[in-house]
């Protein structure tokens, strides 16, 4: 189903319920992997996924379609996803290396990483950028999002997001690099 | 000598390496967000209500005034005691009861009811008395002739 049709069956109280499942099930697959390569672990993925479908259906009435119907959705994932690592970094008092590491001994216990040392680097890098950085890191580097989408989405420039872009790259090159060698 | 890591020549995944979610878990997804869901009903009142936060807090606390004020008012005219019914006169009540019943009650009750005492019943209604009081209409006629006049004007 069309964007534009099930945000006109939204708007009509008898099919609300139909076109929102219809909503749930198009963008569950992207808006989980998107929050899941934030927080890593399924169980939080699981809850955030849930809670932003729970928030697009608050304010779907109120989307007023000057940005896509996907972009919106993405920003208010993008926006969970920054909160709740924000919350857990003040929840326990953390600094931003030991939710990288919290993380990262997440990713490491995971058994589809199991044997690629490269790849687990790789993740290990990725893990010890800030999160706003991961996101754009993400965001370009896996979903390959044209930079003007992604300015939708986190609200920052598109000039901004190449040169932040830019730089995560060159951070988790040299850290592979250097653990490379160890 | 390492050579260094680019990430250009690392295979592009659409997402990390990581384990995927348990089985059927995006069967299920859909129908646990519904369930999550505010109550449509929930959803109209708040609907409903969500002018009276439009309104300034001043407009809003008279409104409270006023709802309050009538509040009381309402309590105060609806817990006064109802007008009182004007008690039924006792003749109003017997007359209630049939004549035939009355006059059941009267002969067995043990009481010695003669004729001076139904005369002017069968005066009124002649038939009423027709199946126990053994009586002529001359000689009823006779013991009302024979009451005293101030009694018979009050029947």
């Amino acid at each position: 189903m069309e964007d534009h049709e099930i945000l006109r069956k939204f708007q009509d109280p008898a099919s609300r319920n139909l076109a929102f499942n219809q909503l749930v099930r198009k963008y569950q697959s992207k808006v989980y992997w998107h929050v899941r390569k934030m927080v890593i672990d399924h169980a939080d993925a699981d809850d955030l996924t849930q809670d932003v479908f729970v928030k697009v259906w608050k304010h779907l009435e109120n989307f007023r379609q000057d940005a896509a119907l996907f972009t919106w959705i993405y920003r208010i994932a993008t926006n969970e996803c920054l909160g709740f690592l924000s919350s857990k970094r003040r929840k326990f008092l953390l600094p931003l290396t030991d939710v990288g590491a919290d993380l990262a001994a997440k990713i490491e216990a995971d058994p589809a990483l199991a044997g690629d040392e490269i790849e687990l680097k790789l993740q290990r890098a990725i893990l010890r950028l800030p999160d706003k950085q991961r996101l754009v890191f993400n965001l370009r580097y896996y979903d390959e999002m044209p930079y003007e989408q992604m300015a939708e989405i986190t609200g920052t420039s598109v000039g901004a997001l190449k040169a932040s872009y830019h730089h995560a790259v060159k951070k988790v090159e040299e850290y592979v690099t250097r653990s490379m060698g160890d | 000598m390492n050579s260094s890591f680019k990430l250009d020549t690392h295979p592009r995944r659409p997402r990390p390496l990581m384990s995927e979610p348990p089985a059927g878990y995006f069967d299920q997804l859909p129908g646990r967000v519904m369930a999550r869901l505010p109550q449509t009903q929930a959803r109209e009142t708040a609907t409903a209500w969500r002018w009276l936060a439009q309104l300034s807090p001043t407009l809003r606390t008279g409104l409270a005034s006023v709802a309050i004020l009538g509040s009381f008012a309402a309590s105060f005219w609806l817990s006064g005691s109802p007008p009182l019914a004007p008690a039924p006169m006792p003749t109003a009540v017997l007359d209630a009861v049939p004549h035939a019943e009355l006059v059941g009650y009267l002969l067995s009750s043990g009481t010695q009811v003669e004729n001076a005492d139904l005369a002017v019943l069968t005066a009124a209604r002649p038939s009423i008395a027709n199946g126990f009081l053994h009586a002529s209409a001359e000689e009823l006629t006779e013991v009302l002739d024979a009451q005293p006049s101030d009694e018979t004007m009050y029947l």
